[in-house]
């Protein structure tokens, strides 16, 4: 069974990173070629400023579910905003839901409380799989937050359940605590440079994950690599540079290749800005290496 | 000699995660003492290499390590670390050791308080205050956090100001549930209702570990507050300036502009901006095979990002162009060297 093969069966997939090392764009790659097996995913993001659209070509999300081809949707979440709407969902008066989303002391709780707005993103992912859930959804694809570390997010109903131990919102913690735990439905895709921070980075979730979590990332892809000079390229001007970042790549990988057994994917810095063409000319090259 | 790049007594680097403000912080800095000014580059999770080429290790997370004597400059680097800096305060301003002692061993505190939203900004902050009240230095040079809203630490002075007089807390300080008796009737059923409700959805453990963690925290909060007010004026003073680094090609533009506006708005002085990792152009007379082909895509892709930068931000701002280093920086040597190529860039 290979990687992709593997990933298509999780209902819930965290592509996590470092900013910058091409989290988005993996996200959406991943999103695309999940959907073009069959499965109905639903791509989320969690940044103000959206950018995943811009990979795949729709419009903004700005909050609602977008279309971005067969079998595939993007959604922007505000952590805020699902919190908010989840008090009114519990709380049906409106006049007391407004009361209290309005409050200081709610927006201080939201600020303050460890883990509640990643809790709270994670938890819609959770909702929108069940089977009454509309449209339906058998994956969703979540672009983690490139803020704090990645295992934050991973961590957060755990440390939330702990916290809030007792009451409902500790209960529901914990339930997604023990979702996230199961390795037959969640998985964990860390994008990468093959760089020195981002190398470096990397390694330290992957000990997180183990450590912390009990958690193995299905896979991990190094973006960006520059491709090896053919052994009869001319020394054109331009070609230092390229050997030198070529062999800092390279170093970096064999950095990561000994203290990681699992899968890796080298996906090349191609000529091609950010958008729909890009997206799918790296789903056929991550097709192709599929481990 | 560095144009506007070494202007002011803070140098504030912001910008997105992975655009090299580390190392470029480090490289004006170096530059900075050279120049003979006493300098601090207080930075944060630098990269082993960074950390390497300025010798610096764990001990410069209590404080500053001397790196570079440079006749009457030097360089000092200060690594800031959250956990640290939070106990060092409450150990520095709490009333009493027992008071000191009860904040850190409060279960809040000691699980929870390293994660609330800004504490990393507000400790960068408290940090800041500490060594630019030490007045050892001619300037100092902040590299701010490496997250993609860097610049909550703007907004880190309002907020602890905000927290510190907001209704959460004076709730959590007014014994409510101790005398709810004194309380008119319908008062109490409001309060035994939210109290319920609370318990219910929260947890009463949790509730009560915020309060005592908030009570144990009070008598700092008056020292928080007006230290938040100083950093402020700090950030805002003429002599502090904000120097941006982008990243390279259009698709890091809204990134910058993001930036660049947030700074605008909010009244601070804006230095250079400078675009990071540029591609050089390989020449024309390069090759057709398919690498020469995509560092051409490269350099040109590079070059859009910097016009589009400029039509978007025309006129009085200085947007420096900063090539990509074929190896990053790894030692002082290569630092300074890097401090050199900048300084050429930097358009007196």
């Amino acid at each position: 069974m290979s990687v992709l093969d593997r990933i298509a069966e999780r209902q819930l997939v965290v592509v996590t990173g470092k900013g910058g090392v091409g989290k988005t764009t993996l996200a959406a790659v991943l999103g695309r070629l999940l959907a073009d097996r069959g499965r109905r995913v639903l791509l989320l993001e969690v940044d103000p400023r959206e950018s995943l659209h811009q990979a795949l070509g729709t419009e903004p999300s700005g909050g609602e579910v977008v279309p971005a081809g067969p079998g595939l949707s993007i959604q922007n979440l505000q952590p805020g905003a699902v919190i908010e709407g989840l008090v009114r969902e519990k709380v049906p008066i409106g006049y007391l839901a407004r009361k209290i989303t309005e409050s200081t002391a709610f927006h201080q709780f939201v600020e303050g409380a460890p883990g509640l707005k990643e809790t709270a993103l994670l938890g819609h992912a959770y909702r929108v799989l069940q089977a009454g859930h509309r449209p339906r959804t058998d994956l969703v694809i979540v672009d983690a937050p490139a803020t704090g570390h990645g295992a934050t997010m991973l961590a957060a109903p755990g440390l939330l359940a702990q916290a809030a131990e007792g009451g409902q919102l500790g209960e529901m913690a914990a339930g997604l605590a023990d979702f996230l735990a199961d390795a037959s439905r969640c998985g964990v895709v860390l994008a990468t440079l093959a760089e020195e921070m981002p190398i470096q980075e990397t390694l330290e979730l992957i000990a997180l994950l183990r450590v912390k979590l009990g958690l193995r990332p299905e896979l991990v892809v190094a973006n960006g690599m520059y491709p090896a000079l053919s052994p009869g390229a001319a020394p054109a001007p331009g070609a230092h540079l390229w050997q030198a970042r070529r062999r800092l790549n390279e170093a970096e990988l064999s950095r990561l290749a000994a203290a990681w057994d699992g899968p890796l994917v080298e996906l090349p810095l191609l000529p091609l800005d950010r958008g729909p063409a890009l997206v799918q000319a790296l789903a056929s090259l991550l097709r192709e290496a599929d481990p | 000699m560095s144009g506007d790049l070494l202007q002011g007594r803070l140098i504030v680097v912001v910008g997105s995660g992975g655009v090299g403000k580390t190392t470029l912080a480090a490289a004006l800095a170096l530059g900075s003492a050279k120049e003979g000014r006493r300098t601090l580059v207080m930075t944060f999770d630098p990269s082993l290499r960074l950390k390497d080429a300025l010798g610096v290790g764990e001990a410069a997370k209590d404080g500053p390590i001397r790196v570079v004597e440079a006749g009457p400059g030097f360089l000092d680097a200060a690594l800031l670390d959250v956990k640290r800096t939070f106990d060092r305060l409450v150990r520095t301003h709490a009333p009493d050791a027992a008071a000191a002692r009860r904040i850190l061993s409060n279960r809040f505190y000691r699980d929870m308080a390293g994660n609330l939203a800004g504490i990393l900004e507000y400790m960068a902050m408290e940090r800041l205050f500490e060594m630019q009240a030490s007045e050892g230095y001619d300037r100092i040079i902040l590299d701010t956090p490496p997250t993609r809203q860097a610049l909550d630490f703007l907004q880190a002075p309002d907020r602890m100001m905000n927290l510190v007089d907001s209704k959460a807390i004076r709730f959590a300080m007014d014994p409510w549930w101790e005398d709810a008796g004194r309380k008119t009737l319908a008062l109490r059923i409001a309060l035994k209702g939210a109290m319920e409700l609370s318990d219910r959805v929260i947890g009463r453990r949790f509730l009560l570990d915020v309060v005592e963690f908030i009570r144990a925290f009070a008598p700092l909060f008056d020292g928080f507050r007006s230290r938040a007010e100083e950093v402020r004026r700090l950030l805002q003073a003429e002599e502090t300036r904000f120097l941006l680094v982008a990243g390279p090609g259009p698709d890091r533009v809204p990134d910058a502009m993001f930036f660049l506006r947030k700074l605008q708005e909010t009244g601070h002085h804006l230095g250079p901006i400078l675009v990071n990792q540029v591609h050089p152009d390989p020449g024309a007379a390069a090759g057709r095979e398919p690498g020469t082909v995509l560092l051409r895509f490269l350099a040109e892709r590079d070059q859009r990002g910097l016009r589009l930068l400029r039509s978007l931000f025309p006129g009085e701002k200085k947007i420096i162009s900063v090539p990509l280093e074929p190896v990053p920086p790894g030692d002082l040597r290569t630092l300074g060297l890097l401090f050199d190529k900048l300084s050429k860039a930097a358009p007196d």
